[in-house]
């Protein structure tokens, strides 16, 4: 075999040419003239340069990769088809989309003037920190004017996030949402291949959109499944998507044949027609061809034969709608082989211009999007006592009485809703039931079903909505039943949620207070599902702030906090409300009330970073969260007792942003420190917390992490034997102190 | 050899000034059959010849007066366009400023010449006297960089004197408005050296008060004269006229109303020129230089080879200029026959 033959982009190239030249076309697709259809030659010119130029930009890009120039490779070679999308398409209509999206972006650019798309790609192809949608920290299909949030996923996790946000434009329009930057006949796109709508995330997608659907919501979205026929390096059976998806119910399907121009904007306006109308899900199934393999890397001679990749290549899509140009005497072959060679030197051009760009270089500026963080919105003011009390009704009066932590975030998310006419309640069982802990009882009656309302039993459409809705103005505020369900849900946050403001540059955001009841020490209700003690999934999350209350009155000054920063800063909040401690009222005595608390003044908050301190001693610090600060401070006495000396015991309340120069002098003189840690001990907190404090003080310390074993949590007596008691925390401190 | 690939910007109203005297007979394209032809014309209507015009001495109600004015750097543009040397030098798109655009539409022809003389005369003389007027005010600080304060200031000011943009113009707007309007601004806008700056003559160009040029122009221009640009054309929106997919009846309906009635972002068609481009050169045409500074601004703005400041824009230019303006005879003489 020679060289030449692993050379796709250029053998593509050279065919394109010459087979224009002679007038040699692929088989016509099409049996549909211009001439009978609403299409004028110039739209479609327009979808054809810019066909023309993202293919351009495929073949300057890997040349420069060759160079060590260019550092993404993935093309939309086989794709232009998506130009129509680009091109049909509104602007307000917000686009998740598929990494082979280069034509459509070319071609929505052309809707808004003094844009200037070629430049924009180079950068981003080049990681140039002029790169306007990520500032050269990633190749992404984005754009804030062009109201395309840039996807960071390779697979399918951006469509739960894309149901969500067409679930929001009827909302939004029908509460009157000021902060709504969805205009109100918008419609949602959102591309992807044929390999990822095998992904349990795309399925979760269409699950949801489905069954909003057939309970009378309105999900507005376009499902543009783009059909290549290959997943890297697995062929897709050629008829699976139409089989798995033209049945879906309440899902409309729609086929189009991603080589043929004409038939793509004939099936693409019935899409967008029937979309925008009906604001009921749709699938449109594009299928087409990819060329040059899945990436520059990618050798395709490895796992296909010379035969069929020439047969994909006889496809070219660009071949095809050059045939229809000519026959529609749109173009001539001259002026087709023109154009093709302008373009070329025009992409090249841009393309070697970018590469002369800056690069990030410091780890500060890579990071300085890792949040959005900057005043975006004011927080409203609070509401008069006079809505308040019809709101609230006799709980009103109830508000100066010490009550549990349940009742007390309960009484938050009313205040919070009150305020904040943008946020919703959602997940599983939180409307009618009020939750599993009553936590939201009585929201869905107060505000109403359009505010508060139970989403489909999968934490990845939750988490979804919650992205989708962010992305409209909302600052939602979604439940996960049991923190063990949030790892279904894992990479919604992760992957998605806590990506986009770095990878857009703190452009788009999509704020959030997502609380998860957990963690272990439940009476009665045993078993590692309901118990889980593992944070550690939220631990190494750039940009998460992670809050764990130990008791009512500090939850409630927390969750207000959270949601501040929700709304003025775009921040994701994960707020995790320890079960064990929602109906507690007692810390040392039965009936001692001591973990019972009145409700906050409306003003009062607790930073984040902020942590509190009991006692003073300078013997012993135990530092804690959550349960193992409530056993820490019954503890508390009993370790005084037995060394006749006070001790300090410090509640950590936020577990991200910890200010340790703050807490090593809050510690100090204490030299011996115990960290009472809840969770399992591989991967916890406490390991962080330990080495942060060992680095950051000048004095020796001697500390020790006081974890739960690696075990998961077993039922009955057994189930709190793997954590700390009292009784350990007591032990553990005497001996530290002793050693 | 590789051409060297250049965007040519047309200039717009008040660019033929004192100093422009003799400057369309200094061209060497002053005689040719395109000058020749409008000269013809001119007589026809008994209207001094271009080219006599030119060797006039300058007089301000003459030279600046619309029926003037227009042709006259029409002319020139032309002229130092058909002297580029295009064994040389390829020109990839074309964008002007303001009345450049009639000239843009003409040398990327989709105006034939004769088309785009006719257009230029009836766009100046459909108004028989002023409408309103345009004065000039500086956004930059003395980097040339945009003082993001000022500008909100000033178009906030603009917005409550019932004034409009006219022209984004680099590190300058132009402000369209019925002289109370403009007097209100010339009081309370913060003088800086002679700005605010009432231009002479200028009506209030590319705001709504021209809406009556709009309807006459739709009377008199047809729709016939246009057709697809030979090379592609960036207008007044930054927006890219394709040679191919231009849409002719657009073409026609952006010149006669919106590049009338509605403010002309030369930023913007600069920015696009620089970066959807990447032109070995910016060439500005004749008559005058006084656009330069402008598009220098606009380098600045937008970083554009590193070009950051006044300073780094002179240094870039005593090395190896970017930006030709064909109005100094220096740089005139590195890109012409």
């Amino acid at each position: 075999m020679s060289e030449n033959i692993f050379n796709r982009a250029r053998i593509i190239d050279q065919n394109f040419v010459s087979l224009v030249k002679k007038g040699e076309f692929p088989t016509f697709k099409t049996n549909q003239r211009l001439s009978e259809l609403n299409i004028s030659p110039n739209q479609l010119i327009s979808i054809f340069e810019s066909q023309v130029i993202s293919r351009h930009i495929d073949f300057k890009s890997r040349e420069l990769k060759n160079k060590g120039e260019c550092f993404y490779t993935i093309g939309s070679s086989g794709h232009e088809g998506n130009a129509v999308f680009g091109n049909i398409f509104e602007i307000h209509d917000m686009a998740f989309l598929h990494y082979r999206s280069t034509s459509f972006f070319l071609e929505r650019s052309k809707k808004l003037f003094g844009t200037t798309p070629i430049n924009d790609i180079a950068l981003s192809f080049m990681a140039s920190s002029e790169d306007p949608i990520s500032g050269g920290r990633h190749k992404v299909i984005g754009s804030k004017e062009l109201n395309i949030p840039p996807q960071t996923s390779t697979i399918a996790s951006h469509l739960p996030k894309a149901v969500g946000t067409a679930f929001s434009i009827d909302r939004a329009k029908d509460l009157k949402i000021s902060e709504r930057n969805l205009k109100d006949d918008s419609i949602i796109l959102c591309s992807f291949g044929d390999a990822s709508a095998n992904h349990a995330s795309a399925l979760s997608a269409f699950n949801t959109a489905s069954l909003v659907t057939s309970q009378g919501g309105h999900v507005p979205i376009i499902f543009i499944c783009e059909d290549n026929g290959t997943g890297i390096s697995v062929p897709t059976d050629p008829k699976w998507i139409e089989a798995n998806f033209s049945n879906r119910h309440c899902i409309e399907y729609i086929q189009t044949d991603g080589l043929d121009i004409i038939d793509l904007i004939n099936k693409t306006r019935l899409a967008e027609t029937n979309c925008r109308i009906n604001r009921n899900p749709i699938f449109l199934h594009m299928k087409t061809v990819r060329l040059m393999g899945h990436a520059g890397s990618d050798i395709e001679l490895g796992y296909k034969s010379l035969k069929d990749i020439e047969i994909e290549e006889s496809n070219d899509p660009l071949l095809h709608s050059a045939a229809i140009l000519i026959d529609s005497k749109c173009l001539t072959i001259e002026d087709i082989i023109a154009l093709y060679e302008i373009s070329r030197d025009q992409v090249k051009h841009v393309f070697e211009a970018a590469t002369r760009r800056p690069k990030l270089e410091l780890s500060k500026d890579v990071m300085s999007s890792i949040s959005a963080n900057y005043l975006q919105k004011k927080t409203p003011k609070p509401v008069t006592n006079k809505i308040r009390k019809n709101k609230f009704g006799n709980e009103f009066n109830r508000l100066g009485i010490p009550q549990n932590m349940a009742k007390l975030i309960n009484y938050a998310l009313f205040d919070i809703m009150l305020r904040y006419s943008n946020t919703l309640v959602f997940g599983q069982d939180v409307a009618e039931k009020g939750g599993v802990y009553h936590v939201t009882a009585d929201l869905w009656k107060q505000f109403g079903a359009r505010r508060v309302f139970n989403s489909p039993l999968d934490e990845t459409s939750i988490i979804g909505f919650a992205l989708g809705f962010a992305h409209n103005g909302f600052i939602p505020i979604p439940e996960i039943q049991f923190l063990a369900y949030l790892h279904n849900a894992e990479d919604q946050i992760r992957g998605e949620a806590a990506t986009l403001p770095f990878f857009s540059k703190g452009q788009f955001t999509n704020p959030m207070v997502l609380r998860v009841p957990g963690l272990a020490y439940q009476k009665g209700f045993g078993g590692h599902f309901h118990n889980d003690n593992s944070l550690s999934i939220l631990r190494d999350i750039p940009g998460l702030i992670l809050a764990v209350p130990s008791n009512g009155a500090d939850a409630v000054k927390m969750l207000r906090t959270a949601v501040r920063e929700a709304y003025e800063n775009g921040r994701i909040i994960i707020f995790i409300e320890p079960i064990a401690l929602y109906m507690t009222k007692d810390l040392h005595e039965p009936k001692d009330g001591r973990w019972e608390f009145k409700y906050p003044n409306l003003k009062e908050e607790i930073s984040i970073g902020e942590f509190s301190t009991y006692g003073s001693g300078n013997v012993l610090t135990i530092l804690s969260y959550g349960n193992g600060l409530y056993l820490s401070l019954k503890a508390q006495k009993e370790i005084e007792k037995q060394l006749n000396k006070k001790i300090k015991v410090i509640d950590l309340m936020w577990l991200s942003n910890i200010d340790y120069s703050r807490l090593v002098k809050t510690i100090n003189p204490s030299k011996n420190v115990l960290i009472v840690d809840e969770c399992r001990r591989t991967g916890c907190h406490g390991e962080g917390i330990m080495t942060n404090l060992l680095s950051y003080s000048k004095k020796p310390l001697n500390i020790l992490l006081h974890a739960a074993e690696d075990s998961f949590i077993s039922i009955g007596k057994a189930a709190t034997a793997t954590l700390p008691s009292t009784k350990s925390i007591v032990k553990n401190a005497m001996k530290l102190v002793n050693d | 050899m590789t051409k060297e690939r250049i965007v040519v910007i047309c200039p717009g109203r008040g660019t033929y000034t004192r100093e422009s005297s003799g400057y369309l007979n200094s061209s060497s394209k002053a005689s040719s059959d395109e000058i020749k032809w409008m000269d013809e014309q001119r007589i026809v209507n008994k209207l001094s010849s271009l080219t006599q015009l030119d060797l006039e001495p300058f007089k301000t109600k003459i030279h600046m007066s619309a029926i003037n004015a227009s042709p006259l750097i029409f002319a020139c543009s032309l002229a130092d366009y058909l002297s580029i040397d295009r064994n040389k030098y390829e020109v990839v798109a074309i964008t002007g400023n303001s009345m450049g655009w009639y000239t843009s539409l003409a040398l990327g022809q989709a105006i034939n010449l004769k088309n785009a003389y006719q257009l230029i005369n009836s766009m100046s003389s459909i108004l028989k006297s002023q409408v309103g007027g345009q004065i000039i005010y500086p956004i930059v600080d003395k980097s040339w960089k945009i003082d993001e304060l000022k500008r909100e200031k000033v178009l906030h000011k603009v917005k409550e004197a019932g004034a409009f943009i006219s022209i984004y113009l680099g590190g300058y707007l132009v402000i369209a408005g019925k002289q109370e309007s403009l007097d209100l601004l010339l009081k309370e806008l913060p003088p800086i050296d002679e700005y605010p700056l009432q231009l002479p003559l200028h009506s209030a160009f590319h705001s709504p008060l021209l809406s009556e040029v709009r309807d006459k122009a739709f009377s008199l221009v047809h729709k016939s004269i246009f057709g697809k640009p030979q090379i592609p054309l960036i207008d007044g929106r930054g927006y890219v006229w394709s040679p191919f997919s231009s849409n002719i009846s657009e073409l026609y309906h952006y010149t006669l109303d919106h590049q009338v009635t509605e403010a002309y972002d030369f930023t913007a068609a600069i920015k696009v020129a620089i970066k959807e481009f990447c032109p070995d050169k910016l060439v500005l045409l004749g008559p005058g230089n006084t656009l330069g500074g402008s598009i220098a601004q606009i380098l600045i703005q937008n970083n554009w080879l590193n070009i950051d400041s006044k300073k780094a824009f002179i240094e870039r230019q005593n090395k190896i200029p970017y930006l030709i303006s064909m109005g100094l005879n220096i740089q005139r003489n590195m890109i012409s026959l």
